[in-house]
This record gives structure tokens, C-alpha cells and sequence, in this order.
């Protein structure tokens, strides 16, 4: 298997008050593609940092990052934003539709930086908001769904460009259980079925559960990594 | 789609938006408006002639001077023609708003003195043959629907009639004039009409004459005629004040103080009004973007794109604004340049005002919409998303 992502030797540190907190420590880690894997850790672990990092949001202090064989380390803020584009989709917790655009525009907005044409482009988005089950709803603004739909509809958003790449951030925080376990479940279906490598920060031990593998922080080092195939294998 | 995104942000606050329009319109309203007087001051100015001279009392121009001055005037080296002007100021009885100045002037030296004044209908010769007949400027002709030979009744405020009755012009001719300094809206009459009917007892009011119109013979010294007359009453009965045309024009329009820098000073008081609400709109607009403007950096988008859309929604409230602005401003034109025409008669909305318009616009816009958008562009993803936490 392939390694989607590598770091190594990577910190980061904040300053805060005064203070400096070295929020990633030196953290070496390597990650399969087409693997679902959930990031968990407490408070100040440096979960979303690792994440940000990830996904070319942030830059580290230290270490050296290589995301499906780009050095995210030697790209400027601008090259950073054109590989995002291309590469990585973004799932946050809190949704983050545009209030102001339908379903499909939304998912049609992270498009409008590749080269396709218009009609492309609204196909495409269609295509991604049917995956989701979400094409009868496609011209409704994001007050008009569900917490659920709003979260399905960001998924689109992340898969329409086809990135290989998936970073959610508590995609499942603002969700009722039922709701929660139905994102989940279409997230491990665009692992299982479209082979994106996915990496899900969590406080849930039952959303962890729909990861293959389940990373631990711990002070901004890997604490461990379990394997659920491995355990769900055995038993 | 950014631009269309741009359109839902401006849309997706609509009552703020309105608003914002409304203030920008109210705005560039007065600034058309103010530019408009200042341009129409200017013309005005400028288009006077060099060849006439004004003397009025040199305690006011509201104290007139001696009837008998005329003469000596008239002899001074250099004068070719003196014509006497008597402000009226009375009031046409159905008026329809909009005041015209009425003055009883001399009609035999005040058709060679204004050569920019023509006569479009009826005969100048039949309005200075009739001792009760008048002229009158095209605009307030067209204004009352007034035809040649009709009277015109016109009650006096300063010269009252005895009788109680209204004064009676006898419409003779209407002309019209190709220079801005000299208005289509007055009316003109016999001075000699006036001066018998105070000598009969039939009227009464000062007597006297308010100002003397000199015109410059071909080749004089304006100013050694101007000295010249100033001298010959040096030492009374009553001392003169004698000016060129432009000049005389310059301290009759601001006569309550002085009015291009007033106009200048409300136009920029306007404008810093309008510029910190736009700001103020935009500044409010941008945060609430921020959440908005992280994903979209998140996604790929540049930091230009963030800038963009925040000065982009500044430039559209601002040019909406404009547009709506303008677009008053040429509806309401002629009743303005009505309302102003007696002292400034060339009021006028040119393009270059309109332009200017648009131009304060755009330039409140895009400085409006400036700090916001540094702000969105300098605001990194991570502190965008951080905030939405």
C-alpha cells in the first residue's frame, strides 16, 4: 500500500498570552492512501493543528510534511492555496455552506478554480450532491436542509473535485447519534468505494469506530494507533 | 460565480443594502447639485463681458443712487452708452414657483449694450416705442405660457401702486441669449415708466436709479473709465462704486457670503459623511464574512478574491447609489435651474458634473471597501476558522 502522507520531525508551537505552547512536538507518521483514519486526542493535543498542517492551511514550525508526494513545506501561501484546490477536500463541523448560494452552488464553488466550463462544472456538482443523495435538494439554500443534508451537502463540496485527499474536523460534532452515524457511514463509503484517503479529527470513540485506523495525540506526540480492521478481524 | 456570489452578499442584506443606496444617493445628490451651482457660477462668470462696466452706490448695492448722474456718467471719456437698471422686485400674481427678477432698464442703450440678447418673438422697436411694454426671457415665457401682447400683471413690493392694483406690462417681445451671465427669465421694462408713475404720484417707492451699465466704447481703457467715474463722485453727493461686469456679477451672487467655498465646504463635509457610513457598512459587512472567507481560502481560493468581493460589494452599493443619484438630479434640472436662474443664470448639469458623480462614487467605493478588503485578504485561513469556533 502506498503512503498518502508523511511527517516528520514536525512542530509547531503558538504563543498565547505570553506564553509558547509546542502544540505538535516533533511528530513522525506516515499514513496509507485509501485509508479512513480518525485523529483523536484531548483538549490542546494538537489535533486540529495536525489537520490544518495537513492540509496546507497552516505552515510548521519545524519537520517536513509530504501530502501524495508534494513537499508542503517548501510551497508559498499561494502555491499552498493552489494545491489545496486540487487536492484536498475540507469537511468542518460547523458545516460552512456559504448562507448565500444553493446546495449545488456551494459544491459548485471549490469548481470554479479548475479549468472546467460551466456546464461541466454544474454537472460535476450534481454528480457529487447525488453521490450524497442530495440532487432533489440541490437547489435549496443551506437554511432550507437539515443539519444532516447541510453536512452531506459539504461532503459533496469536499469530494467535487475529486481530491484524493478528505480532512474532516468533527464532521459529526453538530449531529444528532442517527444523523451522525449516516454521515459517517457516506464517508466510509467514499473510502471504501472511491478510495480517498481520509483523515477525521474526533472527540467520538463511536465515530472512531468508522475509521480503519484510529490515531492518538497525546501533548503533540503519536501516543498510539489502533488498527480497527485488525480488531474487527479477530473478533 | 464570485461575481455572483458578490451579488447575493449585496442581496442577502437587503434592508442594510437599501440603505446604504439610499444614504449614497441622498449623498451624490448634493454633490451633483453643489457641483452643478459652482460650475454654473463659474460660467457665469467667465462668460461676462469685458466691455460694460457697473457703478452702484459704493455703500450698497441696496441704496440707490441720484437720477442726475446719468449725464455726467454718460460724458465721461470712453463711455459709449449708459443704460440704467432698477431691480423691481415685485411678484407675478399667478406665480408657479421659482421667482424671476423684473428691472425697469432704458431700451434704447440696452439692446446696443447686450448683443447676446436677441429678440425670438415679437419686435424689439414695438417694446421701445410703448412706454408700459416689456420683454421677457424665454424660460419664464414658456414657463407661464405668455404670448405677445397679453398683459402680465405684476404686483410691485417695493414700488406699490396707489390705486392698490397691480402693475400692467404689455408682453412685447421674448428673447433669449446665447451667454450664461445673462439669464432667459427676467423681465424688462420701461425705467421711464416707472420713474413718471413716481413723479405722478400714481406710485410710490425710492427714488433713483440702482445701477448704471456702462458700455466701454472700442479701444477705452476699462480701467481709466472705471477710475474716472469712481473720481467724479469722490466727494459726493453720494460716492460710487464702479466695477467690470464679472466683478459686479461675483459680489451679486454672494451677496450672503462666499459661495464657491461654501458650496466646497458642504460638498466635502458630504463626502467624508458618506465615505465613513460606507466604511461602516463595509466594516460590518467583512466581519460577517469572515467564516465565509475562510472556507472559501480553505477551498483554494486566493486572498485577492477575498479583497475583491468586499471592495467589489463597496463599489456596487457606492455606484447604485450614483446611478440612482444622477438619474434625480437630470429629472429635477430644470426646476432647479428654474429656482436658481436669477442669480445663477448658468446652471447647468454637463457632463463633466455627472461624470464627477460618478467618479466621487466609485473613488468613496473603492476607498470604503479598501480597509475590509485588506483585512480579508491579510486574515490568515486558520484565523478565519478560528473564529467561527
Amino acid at each position: 500500500m502506498t503512503t498518502a502522507i508523511t511527517l516528520r520531525s514536525l512542530t509547531k508551537t503558538y504563543t498565547r498570552g505570553g506564553e509558547t505552547l509546542r502544540v505538535l512536538d516533533g511528530l513522525d507518521l506516515d499514513m496509507d492512501a485509501a485509508t479512513f483514519y480518525a485523529l483523536m486526542g484531548p483538549s490542546g493535543s494538537g489535533k486540529t493543528t495536525l489537520l490544518n498542517l495537513v492540509g496546507g492551511l497552516d505552515h510548521a514550525d519545524g519537520g517536513t510534511i509530504t501530502v501524495g508526494g508534494e513537499d508542503l513545506d517548501q510551497l508559498s501561501d499561494t502555491e499552498l492555496a493552489e494545491w489545496r484546490a486540487e487536492n484536498v477536500g475540507f469537511v468542518f463541523q460547523g458545516f460552512n455552506l456559504l448562507p448565500v448560494l444553493s446546495a449545488r452552488e456551494n459544491v459548485e464553488l471549490p469548481l470554479l478554480l479548475t479549468p472546467l466550463s460551466r456546464s461541466q462544472r454544474r454537472a460535476q456538482a450534481e454528480r457529487a450532491l447525488e453521490l450524497v443523495g442530495l440532487k432533489d435538494r440541490m437547489n435549496h439554500k443551506p437554511r432550507e436542509l437539515s443539519g444532516g443534508q447541510e453536512q452531506r451537502v459539504a461532503i459533496a463540496r469536499a469530494i467535487a473535485t475529486d481530491p484524493q485527499v478528505i480532512l474532516a474536523d468533527e464532521p459529526t460534532g453538530d449531529l444528532d447519534r442517527e444523523t451522525a452515524d449516516a454521515v459517517l457511514e457516506m464517508m466510509q463509503r467514499l473510502n471504501k468505494e472511491l478510495h480517498k484517503t481520509i483523515l477525521m479529527v474526533t472527540h467520538d470513540p463511536q465515530a472512531a469506530t468508522y475509521a480503519d485506523k484510529v490515531i492518538h495525540l497525546d501533548k503533540g506526540r503519536l501516543g498510539r494507533i489502533d488498527d480497527n480492521t485488525t480488531a474487527a478481524a479477530e473478533a | 460565480m464570485p461575481w455572483k456570489l458578490l451579488l447575493r452578499n449585496v442581496l442577502g442584506h437587503k434592508v442594510r443594502a437599501l440603505l446604504t443606496v439610499l444614504s449614497v444617493a441622498v449623498a451624490v445628490f448634493l454633490i451633483v447639485i453643489l457641483q452643478a451651482l459652482t460650475t454654473g457660477l463659474s460660467k457665469t462668470l467667465d462668460a461676462s463681458a469685458s466691455n460694460r462696466l457697473l457703478v452702484q452706490s459704493a455703500v450698497s448695492l441696496f441704496v440707490d443712487l441720484p437720477l442726475g448722474y446719468q449725464q455726467k456718467i454718460a460724458a465721461v471719456e470712453g463711455v459709449e452708452a449708459i443704460c440704467k437698471f432698477q431691480w423691481f422686485g415685485g411678484r407675478y400674481e399667478q406665480e408657479k414657483g421659482g421667482y424671476f427678477a423684473q428691472f425697469g432698464i432704458d431700451p434704447d442703450t440696452f439692446a446696443v449694450s447686450y448683443p447676446e440678447v436677441t429678440i425670438a418673438d415679437g419686435s424689439y422697436e414695438a417694446f421701445a416705442r410703448e412706454r408700459t411694454a416689456a420683454i421677457v426671457g424665454r424660460k419664464t415665457a414658456e414657463k407661464y405660457g405668455w404670448r405677445i401682447g397679453q398683459t402680465v400683471p405684476i404686483a410691485g413690493t417695493i414700488f406699490t401702486r396707489t390705486d392698490g392694483q397691480p402693475w400692467q406690462f404689455t408682453l412685447r417681445g421674448i428673447y433669449e441669449s446665447n451667454s450664461p451671465a445673462f439669464g432667459e427669465n427676467e423681465l424688462y421694462f420701461h425705467y421711464d415708466y416707472l420713474r413718471e408713475s413716481l413723479e405722478q404720484g400714481g406710485a410710490t417707492g425710492p427714488e433713483g436709479v440702482g445701477v448704471y451699465m456702462l458700455r466701454i466704447a472700442d479701444g477705452a481703457d476699462p480701467i481709466a473709465v472705471q477710475r474716472a467715474v469712481d473720481e467724479l463722485f469722490e466727494n459726493g453727493p453720494q460716492r460710487v462704486q464702479t466695477t467690470t461686469e464679472a466683478e459686479f456679477n461675483r459680489q451679486f451672487i454672494t451677496m450672503l457670503g462666499d459661495i464657491p467655498s461654501l458650496l466646497r465646504m458642504i460638498g466635502g463635509a458630504v463626502l467624508f459623511a458618506i465615505f465613513f457610513a460606507v466604511l461602516n457598512t463595509m466594516l460590518l459587512a467583512g466581519r460577517e464574512r469572515t467564516r465565509d472567507l475562510g472556507v472559501m481560502k480553505a477551498l483554494g481560493f486566493k486572498n485577492g478574491v477575498a479583497a475583491v468581493l468586499l471592495v467589489g460589494e463597496s463599489l456596487l452599493l457606492c455606484l447604485l447609489g450614483a446611478g440612482i443619484a444622477i438619474g434625480l438630479a437630470v429629472a429635477a434640472e430644470d426646476g432647479l435651474a428654474s429656482a436658481t436662474a436669477t442669480f445663477i443664470p448658468g446652471f447647468e448639469l454637463d457632463r463633466d458634473t455627472l461624470l464627477l458623480a460618478a467618479g466621487i462614487a466609485a473613488a468613496v467605493g473603492l476607498a470604503s471597501g479598501l480597509l475590509p478588503g485588506l483585512r480579508a485578504a491579510r486574515l490568515t485561513t486558520t484565523q478565519a476558522l478560528q473564529e467561527l469556533a
